[in-house]
Parts: structure tokens; sequence; C-alpha cells
């Protein structure tokens, strides 16, 4: 066995110089939570860093105060810069800290939340002050970087949308030192410039990227802005403080291009759409006159006075029969009773008896004879039988007793 | 800038010209027009969409650069 035994601080030398050497553990950047979080007496801090996996020991000596401007406290996310070293006598190993900041993303969501409600208590946000968006647009300005895929995009969708539309760019720089007060610049630039309605905005981009956007000077130059405003920053889920003072949010500068730039070939379907809508109404209005004068026609041809004179004719023919048939049916009458009468009379005829051998006797002087008183012999008498008349002369005459 | 005016004049214009086609239309829609209303309505209406028409310069424009003195300038991509 020939192995070789070390101490315990030969083992921990060995180590900590493996971890000097280390270039990277000498100058790293760790982040995490911060916990286990004591301000000792003498000046030095001692904590925990920790994350979802595990913890790291981190101490600041008071001789690196300078890197920490704020007051720690447990829970917060930071970001620590330091060597990462075994402390030999527990043979452990810890971050001794040089400089601790918050973490970038922690502090500027606060600066946000904090801006975002002052001004939302100022009522900067306020509906009523939101100034329409034109419908048509004849001049669209645009604040943003004059390269990149932003106004690639608005310029694309604008030419494809509307190629008549004037689109005016103030190449702004959008993110860096400097970037808010050029975005200011363009705004009110552009609001002097005789736009109808401004797109601000840029590309995608972290937090830091889109932070101009944040920023009040932008925010109170859109308030202030006379022209309407379209906010058009970085993608769907990025929301800025501009995307809320702003007149009309746009998603994204390629959405923003739609809301500005009204479509000309649909501005051109409705100009015909009308044109066919009028044409049609007064052919409908034609087609109904056209009707109604055909209804008049029918009613005035009903009133005509050769209607009513044709009525009073038909009434005065219905007249004329009914007389007829009245009439007849007197004359009728009469004549039946006339043949009745007629036959009566023929009973009552005295030349009827003359057939059976009867003859009527006239006197010479014309009566009829009925006594032997009213003649004498010598007189003429006319003797009356059915074919004719018979003259004779009274030879005698004689009484006789009648029963 | 000369535009000013004359563009914010057309975007009101353009907006104006549809509501009134609008009620153009309400008019030859209603029931008890005449049909010399109707027509005079048509050419109002055709007159306002031939204003529409005349609106509109149809000219392509070529996207302009502002500079800081408020002066535009072609705009080279």
């Amino acid at each position: 066995m020939a192995r070789n035994v070390y101490s315990v601080k030969q083992v921990n030398a060995y180590i900590k110089n493996m971890f000097a050497q280390d270039y990277m553990l000498n100058c790293i950047y760790v982040k995490g939570e911060v916990s286990n979080l004591k301000y000792h007496t003498s000046g030095h801090i001692y904590f925990s860093l920790k994350d979802e996996s595990g913890t790291i020991a981190c101490v600041m000596f008071a001789g690196q105060r300078g890197g920490l401007s704020f007051r720690m406290c447990a829970g917060q996310q930071v970001i620590v810069l330091g060597s990462v070293a075994v402390y030999e006598r527990n043979g452990a190993y810890q971050l001794y800290a040089r400089e601790i900041r918050l973490d970038g993303e922690g502090v500027l969501y606060e600066r946000f939340q904090k801006l975002k409600q002052e001004l939302e208590d100022m009522g900067m946000f306020a509906p009523e002050y939101k100034k329409p968006v034109p419908a048509f647009a004849g001049r669209v300005g645009i604040v943003t970087a004059p390269t990149g895929a932003a106004v690639r995009d608005i310029m694309n969708i604008a030419r494809r949308r509307n190629p008549y539309v004037q689109l005016v760019l103030y190449p702004a720089q959008v993110q860096g030192e400097g970037a808010k007060e050029s975005i200011v610049r363009g705004i009110r630039l552009l609001d002097r410039a005789g736009v109808d309605v401004i797109i601000a905005g840029r590309g995608g981009g972290s937090i830091e990227d889109l932070w101009a956007f944040n920023e009040e000077e932008v925010a109170r130059a859109i308030f202030d802005c006379e022209t309407p405003v379209i906010s058009a920053v970085g993608h769907e889920t990025d929301t800025t403080i501009a995307d809320f003072v702003a007149d009309l949010r746009a998603p994204t500068p390629s959405a923003a291009a739609e809301l500005a730039v009204y479509e000309y070939g649909k501005l051109a379907q409705a100009i015909r759409e009308y044109q066919v809508h009028m044409s049609r109404m007064v052919l409908q209005k034609l087609e109904l006159n056209r009707m109604r004068l055909m209804s008049y026609e029918t009613k005035l041809k009903y009133l005509h006075p050769q209607n009513l004179l044709r009525d009073y004719r038909q009434r005065a023919a219905e007249c004329e029969d009914d007389l007829r048939l009245l009439m007849e049916g007197a004359l009728g009458e009469a004549k039946h009773r006339l043949s009745l009468y007629v036959e009566i009379m023929k009973g009552l005829s005295p030349l009827k008896k003359l057939n059976q051998g009867y003859s009527y006797v006239k006197a010479g002087d014309g009566g009829a004879l009925k006594s032997i008183r009213q003649t004498k012999p010598g007189d003429e008498l006319l003797v009356y039988v059915t074919d004719g008349v018979i003259s004779a002369a009274v030879t005698d005459k004689k009484e006789e007793q009648r029963l | 800038m000369s535009g000013k005016e004359k563009e914010s004049g057309k975007e009101q214009t353009l907006k104006e010209i549809f509501a009134q086609l609008d009620e153009v239309i309400e008019g030859m829609e209603q029931e008890d027009v005449s049909l010399e209303e109707t027509f005079e309505l048509y050419h109002k209406g055709m007159d306002m969409l031939k204003l529409c028409n005349d609106k509109i310069d149809k000219v392509e424009k070529k996207m302009l650069l502002l500079d800081d003195e408020g002066e535009e300038h072609e705009f080279e991509t």
C-alpha cells in the first residue's frame, strides 16, 4: 500500500488553490434571491443566494460595501459580482461579493409600475383624452429606427394596402443613451409636419431595449401630441407606458400600419357599392312609380263616364224589359177576359137559337114582335133565320092562351 | 407645410362625404320620397362619389424622411 496520506490543511489548501486558479470563478456574476441575510456589526454582510435548486453562501466585507448602493433585503432578486473561493476553516466555498445590484428586470419592473401608477393617477390614460385615429389618413408619420424590421414591416404593409398614402419617417434612435430624447423630438417634429396620424414604435427586444417607451418624457410627448398617436412597441406581449398613453395601441408595428393606413381597394369598392346601391334605388323608384301609374290607369278607366253611361244604358234596357213584360201581362189578361166574355156572349146569342129552327120576327116598324097586338093583317113582317131574312105578310092573327 | 391644410382637409372631407352619402341613400330609401327627389338625390350622390375619387390623388408615394429641422427628404432604402 503505497498510498499518500494528506493533512486537512493540505487538502483544503489544494482545493483553495484550484479555485484561485480558475479564471471564471475569480470574476463571476451570480444571480439569485437573497436569504439568511445578516448585517454584521463589523460592517460585513453575510447572506445566501438561492434559487429553486439550492443555495450558495455569500459574504461582502466591509471594505467592499461601496459595491452595494441599496439596502439589501431578504427576498430580493440580486446579481452579485464576486469570486468564489474556499474558506479553509470549515472547508466550505463561498462567494466573496464585490458588487451587488438588484436584478435588472426587477428594478425596471418596479420603475414601470411606479410610473404607470403616477401617470394613471394624473389621468393621462383616460379614455376622454384619446383622439380618434382618422379612417382615411393621407399622411402617416412614423417614429422608429430607419433600419430594422419595424420600418420595413410598416413600409411593406402600407404599400400593399395603399400606395397613395404618404409615409413620413423620423429616423429615431429607439434604444440606448439618447433614445427617449430622439423619440420625443420625432413625435414633436411630426406633430408639426402635418401628418394625420403618427406611429411610434420599434420591433421586439429585451425589456431594456424597449425601455425608452417606458420613459415619462416619451409618455408626455405622446400625450401632448395634437396628432393621434398609435403605439407599436415590440411584440404582442410587450406592454409599455407608451401603449397606455397612446391614442391607440397596436400590438406590433405591422398591426400599427394596418390601423393607420386604410385599404385603397376597400375604399374603391365602397365607392362602387354606393354607386350600385344608388342606381338600384333609382330603378326601384322608377318601377314603383310605374306600378303606381298603372294602378291609377286602371282606376281611371274604371271611373270613365263611358262606364257610367253603359251602366245607365243597361239599367234603361232592364227597365224597358220590365215594362214590356208588365204590359204584355196586362194585355194577356185582358185578352183572356175578352175571350171569356165572347164565350159567354156566344152562349147568350139568339142566333144560336135560330140554328135550331127558331127565328126572330121583327115588325115593320122595327121592334121585336112579342105579341099579336103589335100587328094586324096586311102588315109586313121580317123573319130572321140563320142564313137570311124573309119578308112575310100577316094574313091572320088569333089569340091563344099560353100556360 | 403646405400639405397640412390640404391633407387634413381631405381626411375630413372623405369622411364627411361618406356620412353624406349614407344620408343620401337613407333619403332614397324613404318610401314617400318622390321620383324627382330620388333623381335629385341620385345626382347629388354621384357628384359626391366623383368628389371622393378626385380627393384621392393616385400618385404612388415614396417614403419621406423628416430631419431635425423639420425638412422632408427622399428616403433611400
